[in-house]
């Protein structure tokens, strides 16, 4: 009796905790989806400036995109003759902009610029916004080549009135070009900018393969920086080694065009295709005979008048 | 035709003469002329517009028309097994079944050869198929067999037939007009003669002989499209047997089926007998048991070693979105008529019709099962692809097509059985004679 006493205990017990766990679980709220949207500035090449903007829900920790919000994108400030562009996000949330040459003449009279981005008001969401200042900036790739020692050196400058000043301690990149992504030129991962906003690398990948004639695609990029956003400047150089791409398309092989199949192949299919198109041409010739046969037989039966 | 009764020559000619078809022949043809036409107008829009009216995408590039090709070749194969290796095996009982496994087979291949020009997005450039087609292509293979097979059963139909034309031509005050210029046309050089039937005999004769290998090779390479192609499913050595095995099935339980309703609408108890559904019976049996054993090795295998490419993949079908479709085929098309078949009672006609669908519908899914569930997981990880391309779903586009297809199969197979004799009089009649005491 006591044993069953006790069974009946533990049962109750459980029962009770997991009721318990049923009500914790039961007062967790779900959690609250909330828009939100970024705008980015990218300057390649130190041409055309572009803006890109993102829209994601953020629930929790996880951010997940955002797609067909439609953003109108300002320049300098929030008033029609500054309209940029509408975009519409994509599938990944995002969509982008490019400054248009009418801005120019404002592009080039300022050196530091605002960027408004107001989600429209058709969209499905609480209107977002979001606003990005901009201090005009360029970045400079050059490269020397000093007791065989190959260097890749960035400048980043900063117009401030009328002129360019260099800027320092800003963090950059500078790389290779790759199919997936960019390799780090040196030994970093990131370089600073010293009071000549230079940064500088040492070249030490020979073997790196390159393209047909060995050229290598270097780049140096600021990456998201709070006062100059995005710069990324590329230069061609011949510091890597000549890819020999052996194809064999050019060869008699499975994979070739059609008039360079392999001969082996060529002579096992015409064989087989003579050999069952020859039987079926013979077939119909048999075909022919009987017909054949069949006049003459009808021309024996005929009754002689 | 054993058991045959005493009949006369008249009685065996007026029996299997073509007949003129009734009210529910009527009917019947009518609706498969108008599923037809509810496929061709589908036709006419993918044209239109383009693949775009498919739900077919990047990944499942291969939906429900591929399945039906691969159906369609396989259901031909049947015009082999019974016509040239029962006649090579000098079979005897197999006179009533020859002539409708011949017509399903070119009605079958018909279909198949135009199947897959729906599938091609530019039909116009079939043409480059020719004029820029690589040998070193499975599909360039299949092209070439499919031509050669097609050749072949039109053939082995037309040369079979030439004796029955001649009776047919003979027997026009019966028949009325509507198809004497034809027969008059295809035939009206036989004559029966010593000679004649001398050389039909040995040109049937050379193309049973050609015409197995060939019957192989278009479903041996039809099984190569998938299994040249690195993918969870396909990726193995075994494919041609195990769709060469799949199509001797469904191709026999076609012929079940097909004996069943002409026996049943044309009054045909006389010609085919239960014994032939009892000798058809133990056929479909013993081909529902090599194609389950082929299935058992397709699936134990890779799930015995469950690579992890494979997993999503027999998940899917075990266990996930195809689960059902995939136990079906299973069960109701091999296992459920395999029990059934194998108690002579159930070869009676009546269960043996009830099999034969069986085996037929639960072969359209296999393939479906082929095709699909592969190209919905490839070895390579799906990037940046929509949601939609995870899954497929055929658009009522592409339903109207298949079905507009498997009606035209339908179709050509009931105006062949308007036109000529279901069964060959001429050797219905030619071995009644040799088995009734001289």
């Amino acid at each position: 009796m006591k044993v069953n006493y006790r069974h009946k205990l533990i049962i109750v017990f459980l029962f009770l905790l997991s009721v318990c766990v049923n009500k914790i679980y039961a007062q967790e709220e779900p959690p609250v989806s909330t828009p939100v949207m970024g705008i980015r500035y990218f300057l390649p090449a130190n041409n055309l400036p572009y803006l890109e903007v993102n829209t994601q829900t953020k629930t929790g920790r996880v951010l997940e995109p955002l797609a067909n919000i439609p953003v109108n994108v300002y320049f300098t400030e929030q008033a029609d003759e500054n309209f940029l562009g509408k975009i519409i996000t994509g599938r990944f949330g995002k969509g982008r902009v490019y400054l248009s040459a009418s801005f120019k003449s404002t592009f080039d009279s300022l050196n530091e610029f605002t960027f408004i981005a107001l989600s429209d008001t058709s969209a499905r969401i609480e209107e977002l916004s979001s606003e990005i200042i901009i201090k005009k900036a360029i970045l400079v790739l050059d490269t020397a080549l000093v007791d065989d020692i190959r260097t890749v050196t960035a400048v980043l400058k900063e117009k401030k009135e009328n002129e360019w000043v260099a800027v320092a301690d800003i963090e950059m990149k500078l790389g290779i070009k790759r199919l997936l992504g960019n390799l780090s030129a040196g030994e970093e991962e990131t370089y600073t900018s010293d009071s000549a906003g230079t940064a500088s690398a040492e070249f030490k990948r020979d073997s790196i393969p390159g393209d047909e004639k060995g050229n290598l695609v270097l780049v140096a990029r600021v990456e998201d920086n709070e006062s100059y956003g995005n710069l990324i400047v590329e230069k061609t150089v011949p510091w890597g080694v000549a890819a020999k791409i052996e194809t064999g398309f050019w060869h008699r092989s499975l994979w070739s065009k059609g008039n360079l199949a392999p001969y082996w192949l060529l002579a096992i299919a015409f064989f087989i295709i003579a050999g069952v198109w020859g039987t079926i041409i013979y077939l119909v010739r048999q075909l022919f005979i009987i017909k054949k046969l069949g006049k003459i037989a009808q021309v024996e039966t005929k009754p002689t008048s | 035709m054993e058991n045959l009764p005493k009949f006369s020559e008249e009685k065996i000619i007026r029996d299997l003469l073509p007949q003129k078809f009734g009210r529910r022949g009527m009917i019947w043809t009518a609706s498969l002329i108008a599923i037809c036409c509810i496929g061709a107008v589908a036709y006419i829009q993918q044209l239109s517009e383009g693949l775009v009216v498919t739900n077919m995408g990047d990944y499942v590039s291969w939906g429900i028309y591929i399945s039906n090709f691969v159906f369609f070749v396989a259901i031909s194969l049947v015009g082999s097994l019974i016509t040239a290796i029962f006649r090579l095996a000098d079979v005897q009982w197999r006179t009533p079944l020859t002539r409708i496994s011949e017509m399903i087979a070119v009605s079958a291949i018909i279909f198949a050869s135009l199947i897959i020009i729906v599938d091609m997005g530019r039909p116009e450039r079939l043409y480059y198929l020719f004029t820029h087609g690589r040998i070193q292509s499975p599909i360039m293979w299949d092209v070439i067999v499919i031509t050669t097979y097609l050749v072949l059963s039109l053939f082995l139909l037309y040369i079979t037939l030439l004796p029955d034309i001649k009776i047919m031509i003979e027997a026009r005050q019966t028949l009325g007009k509507p198809f004497a210029k034809l027969y008059t046309w295809l035939g009206s050089f036989w004559k029966g003669t010593i000679a004649q039937e001398k050389i039909r005999d040995r040109a049937i004769t050379i193309i049973c002989i050609t015409i197995i290998p060939v019957a192989f090779c278009i479903h041996t390479v039809t099984s190569w499209l998938f299994a040249t192609t690195y993918r969870p499913g396909w990726d193995s050595t075994n494919f041609g047997a195990y769709f060469v095995s799949g199509a001797f099935l469904v191709g026999a339980g076609g012929v079940v089926v097909a004996m069943y309703v002409f026996r049943n609408v044309y009054k045909l108890d006389h010609y085919i007998t239960i014994r032939h559904f009892n000798n058809m019976g133990k056929i479909l049996v013993m081909l529902a048991l090599l194609y389950l054993y082929f299935n058992v090795n397709e699936y134990l295998v890779p799930a015995f070693k469950m690579k992890k490419p494979e997993e999503e993949h027999l998940a899917g079908l075990f266990a996930g979105e195809f689960a059902p479709m995939f136990w079906f085929a299973i069960v109701v098309g091999m296992i459920i008529p395999i029990l059934i078949l194998v108690f002579p009672k159930g070869r009676k006609p009546k269960p043996m019709f009830v099999a034969g669908i069986m085996v037929v519908v639960g072969a359209w899914l296999k393939r479906y099962l082929i095709v699909t569930p592969t190209m919905l997981h490839p070895f390579l990880p799906k990037y940046d692809s929509p949601e939609k391309f995870s899954h497929y779903f055929p658009s009522w586009q592409e339903w109207a097509i298949a079905f507009g297809s498997l009606a035209g199969v339908l179709l050509i197979i009931t105006m062949l059985v308007r036109v000529f004799p279901i069964i060959s009089i001429y050797k219905t009649i030619t071995d009644h004679e040799s088995e009734l005491p001289s």
